[in-house]
């Protein structure tokens, strides 16, 4: 199965990564109080409890485009250039079901 | 009647500058020798202007309102956007941009039916134009950048023959539209193949990269338009290989002609197949072949 065959694009979950990547300011908030972002975004339940779990496997079922969720990786584990390379392992184990 | 005089296809993988330095001795030898030459080539071209088609990475726009192509008419572009910067690892620069080209082109494939949008603000670059600006050292040369991102990677996006009606507009514009004297160089930024954000992060199809690299050199293009399909990039690294758009783009500028490669890398930890092509155009009269 291909990673877009069941993209979704009305998932909230596009535009919180977008908005983390804009906003320095929300990002630290998300840092601190990652729950207190999540409220803002019409997240459906099961979205919200993907991102909360760091399921991406489930966030892609649900239709989340795969480039934002490298990025999502890199908002939650890192995002210089070993942070990435966390981010990408830990993306990646998630996907594959190694986590 | 303006004139191409230079026309190349580059990756813009943020690790050719974040890891580059821990890359084994061969694979930093073909990327630096792949650099070299573009930039032996671009300053005997002597370009005015510098129009990099490069995909944007869901950096500007949302997925809600993606536009296909977006042209940066600002008359600096200043990068890398601040979130991007600590992955890519690269510099800070501003490169002097091209209003009134910027203009012309929007203009001008409007006029054509080529919907494309535009912004005089400066864009949000990450790897896509802060890659080539910084090894090529755009920024510090005497050339102006028209920057155009490009939707590769939000569903539905343009083919590779749409890609290439648009460069074969683009070349009449270039002809028709621009000053007489104008130089005009393209790059398309891009590839070769990778999957960001996907189960194969780490897959590089070393297969797929030669035989693409091959092609392009070969200069025949109904055989890239056959075979080029978006199903067998998405094979060969889904979501991020379909950057090779941006070089169909330029190639259906330049017309059929054969072109020339600086080698081919391969380095997991890059997560991207490396190589880059040139394609001879000095002189070339803008869409006629």
């Amino acid at each position: 199965m291909g990673l877009f065959d069941n993209f979704d694009p009305t998932l909230a979950a596009h535009d919180l990564v977008q908005d983390l990547k804009w906003d320095p300011e929300l990002r630290q908030q998300f840092e601190k109080d990652e729950g207190s972002v999540l409220d803002r975004y019409a997240l459906r339940p099961a979205e919200r409890q993907a991102i909360e779990q760091r399921d991406f496997r489930k966030l892609y079922d649900l239709g989340f485009h795969p480039y934002l969720g490298g990025q999502l990786a890199r908002l939650i584990y890192g995002n210089d250039v070993d942070g990435a390379i966390r981010a990408v392992n830990k993306l990646v184990s998630s996907l594959t079901g190694k986590s | 009647m303006a004139e191409l005089v230079y026309a190349a296809g580059i990756p813009h993988a943020p690790t050719l500058v974040g890891l580059f330095s821990r890359a084994p001795a061969e694979v930093q030898k073909v990327v630096r020798d792949s650099c070299d030459a573009l930039v032996q080539e671009l300053d005997a071209a002597r370009p005015d202007v510098l129009i990099v088609f490069a995909n944007d990475h869901l950096t500007n726009s949302r997925i809600s309102a993606y536009p296909d192509f977006l042209i940066g008419m600002a008359a600096e572009h200043s990068g890398p956007h601040e979130w991007f910067k600590p992955w890519i690892g690269c510099r800070d620069y501003s490169a002097k941009g091209d209003t009134a080209v910027a203009e012309a082109l929007f203009r001008g494939m409007t006029k054509r039916g080529i919907r494309m949008n535009a912004e005089r603000k400066n864009l949000n670059f990450d790897d896509n134009i802060s890659v080539p600006t910084v090894l090529m050292d755009l920024d510090k040369r005497p050339v102006r950048v028209v920057p155009v991102l490009q939707n590769t990677t939000v569903p539905p996006y343009p083919d590779q023959r749409r890609c290439y009606a648009v460069g074969q507009a683009l070349a009449e514009l270039i002809r028709d539209d621009l000053p007489a004297g104008l130089r005009v160089g393209l790059i398309g930024s891009g590839g070769l193949s990778h999957e960001p954000g996907g189960s194969r992060y780490y897959f590089i199809d070393e297969e797929f990269d030669r035989w693409f690299l091959d092609l392009c050199c070969s200069g025949d293009h109904r055989r890239l338009l056959d075979e080029l399909t978006i199903d067998r990039m998405e094979a060969a690294g889904s979501g991020g290989t379909s950057e090779l758009l941006a070089w169909v783009v330029v190639m259906g500028a330049i017309g059929e002609r054969p072109g020339r490669s600086f080698g081919y890398a391969i380095h997991k930890e890059f997560r991207c197949g490396i190589g880059a092509v040139s394609w001879s155009v000095n002189g070339h009269v803008a869409g006629r072949g």
